[in-house]
Parts: C-alpha cells; sequence; structure tokens
C-alpha cells in the first residue's frame, strides 16, 4: 500500500511539474522557475485548464498503451490457459520441462498491446518474431531430434528388432487423423500437418507444419493455407503430456487381464559393436525409403551415434543436456508465445485439439491390436505383452512409463519398461518417417 | 503429380493412406529385417575376417547327466564362479587414465595482485 502511494505520488509529481518544465504550448522559451510563477499568476485560469487536461490526456494516452485497454477476452482466455498449463506442470508433473515454458509462453504471448510497436511475435522485427523464426522455418525440432537421439538407448530395439513394427503400427494414428481432417474439410496439406499429432511427437509436429501449414505455401487453387503451427505444436504438446490420462483406459479396454500378465523375456545382451552399426545402418535404410525425413532422421541417428562410437562423448554430453536444454526453452516460449489470442483462437483450433485427442486415440488402439495381432503368430516365452503396443506412440518416455505401470498394475513383477522402450523409439522413427512421406506427398 | 484433378481430396487421402502406411511399415520392416538377420550375419562375417584363434563363442550348455539340476552340481558351478572372480583382480586393466585438473587463470584468485599490490 505504500509503495503504491509512493508510485502514485511521483507519477503525479511528474503530471505536475511537466508545464514547470517548459513543456507547455505557450512561453516555450521560458526557462526560470520565477517567470513560470508569474505565467501561471496572470493567466491562472487558461493555465489550469491546459494542465489538467494536458495531465488527463497524458494519463488516457498511457492508460490507451496499457494492456488494460486493449484487454479482450481472448487475451484473458489464454492467459488462464497459460496459467493452467504451468499449474499442470508444477502440480502434477506432466512434462513440467515442456508446460512451464509453454504455458509462460501463452502468458508472454496474450499481453494485450499495441500493434505497431514490434512487441508481438507475429510482428516482422521484433525479439520474438525473431526467436520464433526457428521455428517457422523448423529449425529447432530436427536440434532437438540431435539431443534425442544422443540421449536414446537403441538396445533394447536391436536385441528384440521385431517390436520395431509397433512402432509403425501405432503410426495409423496419423494416417487416420489426415483423413478426418480432410473429412472436417481441412485441404490437404493442413490435414497433413494436422494428422502428425497421432505421431505424438512434439518436434516433428512442429517440423511438419512449419512446412505445410505455415501461413506462406499457396494452394494449387491460389489460396494460402492457414498457419496452424501454433495449434498443432500446443495440441501435440498437451496431449504428450495427458498421455497417462489417456491410454491407460484405452489399454484396459483391449486388454484382458490374462494378456496383461504375460511375461516377456529379457532382452539379449547387446554389443557395442551392433550398437555403433544401428544408427548408421538405419540412418541409410530410413532416409534412402523417406528422404523428406533426412532433417529428422538424419539428426537423430547423428545424435546417437555420437552417443554409441564412444570417440565424441563430449559432443554427446552436450547435445544431450546443454543443447537440449536451449533449443527446448526457446521452442517452448516461442511455440507458447505463437498463440496470440485473434490469430489462436478460432474454429479451426479447436477442431485441431478434437482430432489431436481422436488421434491419440487411434494411435495407442492401433499399436495394441497390432501387438495382439502379432502374438496370433508368435509362439511359447516368444509372446509379446500386448500393453507395450501401447508405446508404440512415441511420447518418449512417458507412454513407456505409462506401460510400465500398467503392467505393474497387472502383475507387480512384471517390469515392461525395457520391452516399451522398443516400440517407443521405433515411434519416433515412425513418425518421422510418416512425416516425411506426408511432406512428399503434399509439400 | 499425376493424379488427375477429379479426385477428390478425400479420395487422395485415402490413395496418401495406404500408401504412407504401406511405407511406414515397409520402412521398420526393412529395419526388423536388417537387424533380425543382416546384422548378425554381417557381425559373423567380420568376426571371420579377424585373425586369431577362436572368434566364435560357442554357447556353453549346461547339461547335466541325468538331466537334473541339484544343488550339489548349482554349489559346484557357484564354486567354481567364486574361485574364477576372486582371480580377477589380478588381472586389472593396465590403462590408467587421469583427468587433468585444469586450473584456469583468472584476476580474481591471482597470486600476483595479492603479492604485489601490498607492498610499500
Amino acid at each position: 500500500m505504500k509503495k503504491l502511494a509512493v508510485i502514485f505520488g511521483v507519477i503525479s509529481m511528474l503530471l505536475f511539474i511537466k508545464p514547470v518544465l517548459g513543456l507547455t504550448t505557450s512561453n516555450t522559451n521560458v526557462t526560470t522557475t520565477e517567470v513560470a510563477a508569474l505565467n501561471t499568476n496572470t493567466n491562472t485560469s487558461s493555465d489550469d485548464d491546459n494542465f489538467i487536461t494536458e495531465a488527463v490526456d497524458g494519463i488516457k494516452q498511457f492508460y490507451a498503451y496499457t494492456g488494460f485497454a486493449n484487454a479482450q477476452s481472448g487475451h484473458i482466455i489464454m492467459i488462464i490457459i497459460g496459467i493452467v498449463f504451468i499449474y499442470l506442470g508444477i502440480k502434477f508433473d506432466y512434462e513440467p520441462l515442456l508446460l512451464i515454458p509453454i504455458g509462460t509462453g501463452v502468458i508472454i504471448g496474450n499481453i494485450p498491446f499495441v500493434m505497431g510497436n514490434q512487441t508481438g511475435i507475429y510482428e516482422t522485427g521484433s525479439v520474438l518474431n525473431y526467436l520464433y523464426f526457428g521455428v517457422v522455418k523448423g529449425i529447432y525440432p530436427p536440434l532437438i531430434f540431435l539431443g534425442i537421439g544422443a540421449m536414446t538407448d537403441f538396445s533394447s530395439l536391436i536385441a528384440n528388432p521385431k517390436l520395431m513394427l509397433l512402432g509403425a503400427a501405432a503410426q495409423i494414428g496419423v494416417f487416420g487423423t489426415f483423413l478426418g481432417a480432410l473429412y472436417l474439410g481441412f485441404n490437404l496439406p493442413e490435414a497433413g500437418a494436422i494428422g502428425i499429432i497421432g505421431g505424438a511427437d512434439g518436434p516433428t509436429a512442429i517440423f511438419l507444419s512449419s512446412k505445410l501449414a505455415n501461413g506462406i505455401n499457396i494452394l494449387p487453387d491460389g489460396t494460402t493455407v492457414k498457419n496452424l503451427i501454433g495449434p498443432i505444436a500446443i495440441a501435440a504438446y498437451s496431449y504428450m503430456a495427458l498421455v497417462p490420462v489417456i491410454q491407460p483406459p484405452i489399454m484396459k479396454l483391449l486388454t484382458t487381464k490374462k494378456e496383461r500378465l504375460i511375461k516377456m523375456k529379457p532382452p539379449r545382451a547387446v554389443s557395442q559393436k551392433e550398437k555403433m552399426i544401428f544408427p548408421v545402418a538405419a540412418l541409410l535404410l530410413t532416409t534412402f525409403i523417406s528422404p523428406s525425413a533426412l532433417p529428422l532422421l538424419g539428426m537423430l541417428f547423428f545424435g546417437n551415434l555420437l552417443k554409441e562410437s564412444g570417440r565424441t562423448e563430449r559432443l554427446a554430453e552436450t547435445a544431450r543436456t546443454k543443447l537440449i536444454d536451449i533449443v527446448t526453452i526457446l521452442l517452448g516460449v516461442t511455440v507458447g508465445a505463437s498463440t496470440q489470442a485473434d490469430i489462436f483462437i478460432t474454429k479451426d483450433s479447436m477442431l485441431i485439439f478434437g482430432l489431436g485427442a481422436i488421434s491419440f486415440v487411434i494411435a495407442t488402439m492401433g499399436g495394441l491390436l497390432f501387438a495382439k495381432l502379432m502374438n496370433v503368430f508368435l509362439k511359447g516365452d516368444e509372446k509379446i505383452n500386448p500393453l507395450i503396443g501401447a508405446s508404440g506412440v512415441s511420447a518418449v518416455p512417458d507412454s513407456a512409463r505409462v506401460v510400465h505401470a500398467e503392467g505393474l498394475k497387472a502383475d507387480p513383477t512384471n517390469y515392461l519398461l525395457m520391452h516399451a522402450m522398443a516400440p517407443n523409439v521405433a515411434g519416433v522413427i515412425g513418425s518421422a518417417i510418416a512425416a516425411g512421406i506426408l511432406l512428399s506427398f503434399l509439400a | 503429380m499425376s493424379i488427375p484433378l477429379s479426385i477428390s481430396n478425400i479420395d487422395e487421402g485415402y490413395v496418401i493412406l495406404l500408401t504412407g502406411l504401406l511405407i511406414v511399415f515397409s520402412g521398420l520392416l526393412t529395419l526388423t529385417v536388417f537387424f533380425k538377420y543382416g546384422l548378425p550375419f554381417i557381425l559373423k562375417f567380420y568376426n571371420g575376417l579377424k585373425p586369431g584363434p577362436k572368434n566364435t563363442n560357442k554357447e556353453i550348455t549346461c547339461k547335466v547327466p541325468g538331466n537334473e539340476f541339484t544343488g550339489e552340481v548349482a554349489a559346484a558351478i557357484s564354486m567354481g564362479i567364486h574361485l574364477y572372480l576372486d582371480e580377477q583382480h589380478d588381472n586389472e586393466n593396465a590403462v590408467l587414465t587421469i583427468k587433468q585438473a585444469r586450473k584456469m587463470y583468472s584476476p580474481w584468485s591471482s597470486k600476483i595482485y595479492g603479492a604485489y599490490n601490498n607492498r610499500f
């Protein structure tokens, strides 16, 4: 209260001495206070009027620039959403590394301001706009993938390569959502960008939407595509954070108690040589099939080679700690800030959120059902626990953790984490390939 | 693209759906096949190239006469392992790596400033 009084006092003081300092329209040459006093004495009434109107004008002008004057209901809604994101991140520990930067970004992006002062993220030349450049041009996602590659241990996948197919099965979520978006009236590139939400992979979603639905590309019929990067990224990241909520009911619905009890035999030990060959061989095979996914897959396997080569520990260390942290900070805040209310709150965004939820459901179902299908052909201890199919939706490593937790619920001695990591990382590869395919078809 | 314009978005969507899924599956299937069959073969081949008396590790089978695994057998095996591991410390890795601790120069911790500036 005291501080408020002091601030108010200072502001009123400043306004009061403004005419004294010769800022009034009349008597511009007057400098001394003496003459100013004389001046005020001679024509008091008119100057008083002047002073008051000017003070009021100044306050009015100041007020016109504040957030209070420019706030619209959209801004308030988005700020509340930002606060909810931060709350979810802190309280429930849902991907706090993503939700807290994004939540803060949402607040930053929705502070109401007057256009034309290079403040907003969509105004050319503003600082936020420069940082957002990395999103729009798809620079950040490959860098994130480099870090992910340097973090990921592919050994469970090398030990049991058939689990790779589960990662492919979950990509039905991508193509199912793509079709859904087409039915809802989105055009092809937009639908492709929306579909990739089903890949459950934030960087891939941003990469693809920055190429397909960036508000710059022109369609064959002459219209420009909509800018959907913000809604798609927010949908992808928020549903990734909600994986622990979305997946368990579907897992329970589609698997029987008996299936959930299946114990898989522990994966064999993988030699360092195999681990070194994996990134090189996988890079060659996947990028020859889907060259458009090169930025993502190239960086992913490059990062992994840095980790496994045993000679570049320093580079791997940087890629998986400092580099990915820096990029995550920039990506989170700018993606959050790109949700400026007037651009974000549209019918399309709502549709995208709906489709996103469906895509996660389809992807999870695809993985689970394909795991059950594989079980038909597998015998004895080769049988897989169908729960791990659910981790074929990337969302590394959350969905693998969810599978592990569900497995423990069914049987407290059944540890599925290592097995679930295999389809999980295969899902990353799969969704990157899917992104490449969509890109080559639609760009 | 050679798809005629008369095909609607939805039809093209189905085309992309099917081809896309097919490519994703074939891509990961290729990886699966490679790592299931190709890689072991390559490693075997590579090991075969290397000079040396024996490069292939034969799988150790634990065949117990009469097909019963008694406590005595287990005790014998564990005694063997224990004795083996007991000898391990005699064959230590001779390569030592010492991480060099670098002391960066900084005027804040410089001895020179502290030593000379106080002289009268």
